[in-house]
């Protein structure tokens, strides 16, 4: 057969994130909304500024176990009879905590939006906190505790926040709380809690979807114009930036006996958003070195050396301050060859970068976009994300319009301020990070030693 | 209630190749979905795992493209794109923007077309050490990481195509030779075994006009086509595994073999589970979880299949001090108490509701209504089942689906793996109160850009 040529490509049309519209209801509650024919599902999602650090420090834990246990049960309902009147409308709940504060997520299929929101109403105005309920979910959160410490991945986050932040702050810890202070929560701590925070001062609640012939104000405004406002005003976002250990800069193996592959994560003090020179040069920093199979990172350890199926790096900001973080898992025999080809490569940004790099970047980042944000619930996860951030969607057009000029000295310039934040290439290779390995330590304690990458402790689980 | 009707357009190309296209022009995006009528129930013995090590060589160049480049040239115009292999089929996909459409095509036709050019001895033992670690990482070092394998094995009979999993063993996999690589590519991969689907800024014209120029020369395969299984029964007697080791709960799965996808039976079968196991308000949730304590959490799903037989299965973990055989006597009484009475009106109501909400949510994107598209027009024949799943289970009637549990799910019939923590041991262990549990969200290493779905290998 004849070869078919290959194909030119039209450039896209310029592209921004779907306007929504805004109205502050006389509680404290700002509604966005976001019309997107097609979407039959509806999105809404609520962040409200609640703050771990407001845990009491021996009931650390109480707001996630108040937030699993708010649709456990209301004035009207016992938590059977809620689970049923949820599920006979096809709604999907959850609620969690995170550092931005309080999530509560709600799927509905548009038609039963309004049914929805007096299910909302009740879940965050009239939960009963059952003794039972509560009681339950803690026994829950524990059993978790123990799966998540199972999972190699899991247990490497544990012990990168415990490395990474400074002792004393909420961050250094689980934020669902640990075996010790979950054991001790109470319903009486969970509906203390929800008293005091959950109020409607300083929320945001984003409704995304086909709104057509909908009047969402009306039905927001209806289910939940009589949420308490709360003593007080509240800012939409949380300010505090967490501090971190004086001591970060070193390596932690925890030990598995008999384990077949090694788990990593690495990283170190990163940007927010508001980072001079812009936020848009990051994403693509963290797509050239760990964001696909052809990032520097896969382009060896995948592609070349069959040591991984895959790690990935990536910028992470907070609303002050981030972290950059990589992971992934390789196989055991190549664990101290593997962890000196990563800091190799995650310092090899100081030599620069090529102008191929930049441009693949910038070009997937930028072209995705559309595609990233057709959907209900990342248009809803994205608006309630940069609410919870002190921004709006607004950010995420000007970004992307701010990404499209990024070039090449653009990418060194970030790169070079992140590592002098961070102390990268300070001392001698692997200075600045926190590294944490998961995997046999007595296989792999001497060769990992012997690269000179930093201190390395020895953690063992009992 | 929504009323689901996404439009569908299909042309057959000389070559075989079948072409559907659902037009959608909400967002600048097309997304483009090939599934290829080959999984790992084609494989022979002694060679499990071929069809998903095969899968990851299409990223490995082809006649005019260069190894990696598939990736890079699609990501550098915006696009999203994997691959994943299962029991049924093989399938490629990408989301990119309308102006790349032809370059993705162009792309696809020529490793679907012309693999063969550039498949090497290097390329073939760097992805096979790459598919090792993709097992290690998501079987070998996962706690409960095997036990679909163990479900699959426990279930089907030895020489059944689903009796061993997509991801195959390691001997298998070093097995495989440059050979069987050019074998397997000339018995499978040809326009008359494929279905292109293209959902979204595309007329079917554009589609069709474009499909053919791309693919229009792909000769036809000879394709060797086996008739499907016979229906299997259900187990003439309960059979059970144990792993006795290092798991932080006792877990229990209690599988059963189901009728084949999409049959009245099967779906019948599906609001069955959900009543008992797949909802929060089901049966077992609320008898283990919420009234007698005994278990932390109940899931309940069912797997279609189409080669003689699916699959269904309860999932129970166990709270500590619970005695596992009560636990499981107990799931073994509440579905015998389902098969005696069915469902009720809310029961119904609810698996409706629900299934309707998380259909629209599946559909809601398009690179997932084109993989739903392909999935039942090269499995089941009907790619217009989309817009009708809902109102075949709507139409399941309280007593179609405790006679489906009666014949399908009868405990008598009940395969049973169960993952025990290994006492012996802990009984040794001091009580740890500092222990850390829970990565900080920023931390979380779980939503990598290739973190898996749990039932298909990726490529990457």
């Amino acid at each position: 057969m004849t070869a078919v040529a290959r194909p030119v490509v039209a450039a896209p049309q310029p592209w921004a994130f779907p306007e929504g519209t805004t109205q502050d209801l006389p509680n404290g509650l700002r509604l966005l909304t976001y019309d997107v024919p097609g979407q039959y599902v509806v999105s809404v999602r609520l962040g409200l500024p609640v703050s771990l650090r407001d845990e009491p420090r021996e009931r650390e834990g109480v707001a996630s176990i108040m937030a699993r246990t708010l649709d456990e049960g209301t004035a009207e309902h016992t938590a059977e009879e809620f689970a049923r009147l949820l599920e006979r409308k096809g709604v999907s709940f959850g609620a969690g905590m995170g550092d931005a504060g309080l999530s509560v997520d709600l799927d509905v299929v548009k038609g039963n939006l309004e049914p929805a929101l007096d299910l909302l109403r009740q879940i965050l105005t009239e939960p009963a906190f059952p003794q039972a309920e509560v009681a339950r979910q803690v026994r829950t959160r524990l059993a978790e505790i123990e799966q998540e410490r199972s999972v190699a991945a899991h247990r490497a986050g544990l012990e990168f926040v415990r490395t990474f932040y400074a002792p004393d702050d909420r961050s250094s810890r689980p934020t669902g709380g640990t075996r010790e202070t979950v054991s001790s929560i109470t319903r009486d701590d969970v509906a203390a809690f929800h008293a005091e925070h959950v109020v409607a001062a300083g929320g945001t609640i984003v409704v995304a979807g086909d709104l057509e012939g909908l009047d969402v104000p009306a039905l927001v405004e209806g289910a939940l114009g009589g949420w308490d406002k709360g003593p007080r005003e509240r800012e939409r976002y949380l300010q505090h930036a967490a501090a971190l250990a004086p001591d970060r800069g070193r390596i932690v193996l925890v030990s598995r006996p008999g384990s077949v592959q090694t788990e990593f994560v690495i990283g170190a003090p990163g940007p927010d958003r508001s980072v001079d020179g812009g936020w848009a040069p990051y994403p693509v920093l963290g797509f050239v070195l760990g964001g696909s199979p052809n990032a520097r990172i896969d382009a060896v350890l995948r592609e070349e050396k069959g040591y991984t199926y895959g790690i990935r790096s990536s910028f992470r900001p907070r609303r002050r301050g981030g972290v950059f973080l990589t992971s992934g898992s390789v196989r055991a025999d190549s664990t101290a060859e593997s962890l000196r080809l990563l800091v190799e490569i995650l310092e090899s940004g100081r030599n620069g970068f090529t102008d191929k790099e930049i441009r693949s970047g910038v070009d997937f980042i930028a072209k995705t976009a559309p595609g990233r944000y057709a959907t209900a619930d990342t248009i809803a996860d994205e608006a309630v994300g940069m609410a919870l951030d002190g921004r709006t969607t607004a950010f995420t057009t000007d970004n992307l319009r701010d990404l499209a000029t990024v070039d090449r000295s653009r990418v060194e310039a970030a790169y070079a301020r992140f590592a002098d934040g961070a102390g990268i290439g300070a001392g001698g290779p692997g200075a600045g990070w926190t590294i944490v390995m998961v995997g046999d330590a007595s296989a792999h304690l001497e060769a990992v030693e012997a690269l000179g990458l930093g201190d390395v402790t020895v953690v063992t689980d009992a | 209630m929504t009323a689901i009707s996404y439009p569908l357009a299909e042309r057959t190309l000389a070559n075989g190749l079948r072409v559907i296209v659902s037009e959608d022009h909400t967002v600048p995006n097309v997304a483009v979905n090939l599934w290829v009528g080959v999984g790992s129930r084609h494989e022979s013995p002694g060679r499990t795992g071929l069809a998903h090590l095969f899968e990851h060589l299409m990223f490995q160049g082809s006649r005019n493209v260069a190894s990696g480049e598939h990736f890079s040239a699609l990501m550098d115009e915006g696009a999203r794109l994997n691959a994943t292999t299962w029991f049924d089929r093989t399938n490629y996909f990408e989301t990119v923007p309308t102006g790349a459409l032809e370059l993705a095509l162009w792309l696809e036709a020529d490793r679907h077309g012309y693999l063969l050019d550039a498949v090497t001895q290097d390329n073939l033992d760097n992805q096979r050490d790459v598919v090792k670690e993709e097992k290690r990482q998501r079987y070998d070092n996962v706690p409960y990481g095997s036990a679909l394998i163990d479900i699959y094995a426990t279930a089907f009979p030895e020489d059944h195509p689903y009796h061993h999993p997509t991801i195959g063993s390691m001997e298998d996999l070093d097995a495989a030779t440059l050979d069987d690589v050019h074998a397997f590519f000339r018995a499978h991969y040809g326009p008359n075994n494929t279905v292109l689907t293209l959902v979204g800024d595309v007329t079917p014209e554009e589609g069709f006009t474009a499909a053919e120029t791309y693919f229009g020369g792909l000769p036809p395969i000879e394709l060797q086509t086996r008739e499907r299984h016979q229906q299997l029964p259900p187990l003439s007697e309960p059979v059970r595994l144990d792993r006795v080791g290092d798991v932080p709960n006792d877990r229990i799965y209690v599988s059963f073999r189901l009728p084949v996808d999409t049959t009245p039976d099967y779906l019948a079968c599906q609001v069955a589970v959900d009543v008992l196991g797949g909802l929060a308000s089901s049966r077992l949730v609320r008898r283990l979880v919420r009234t007698d304590e005994t278990a932390v959490s109940v899931g309940g799903w069912t797997m279609g299949l189409v080669d003689g037989v699916g699959l269904g299965t309860i999932t129970v973990d166990v709270s500590v001090g619970a005695d596992v055989e009560q636990v499981e006597a107990a799931v073994c009484e509440e579905i015998r108490r389902f098969a005696d009475e069915g469902p009720d009106d809310a029961e119904l109501e609810s698996v409706i509701a629900d299934t309707e909400r998380s259909w629209l949510s599946a559909l809601a994107s398009i690179e997932e209504r084109a993989d739903h598209i392909s999935h039942h027009a090269l499995l089941t024949g009907d790619p217009a089942y989309v817009n009708t799943f809902v109102d075949r289970i709507r139409a399941v009637t309280a007593e179609r689906a405790r006679d489906a549990a009666a014949a399908w799910l009868d405990p008598a019939s009940r395969a049973v793996v169960r993952y025990l923590s290994d006492t012996s041991k802990d009984a040794d262990q001091p009580d740890d109160t500092d222990r850390p549990d829970r990565p900080d969200d920023s931390t979380s290493s779980t939503d990598s850009p290739d973190s898996p779905d749990k039932d298909s290998e990726e490529a990457a």
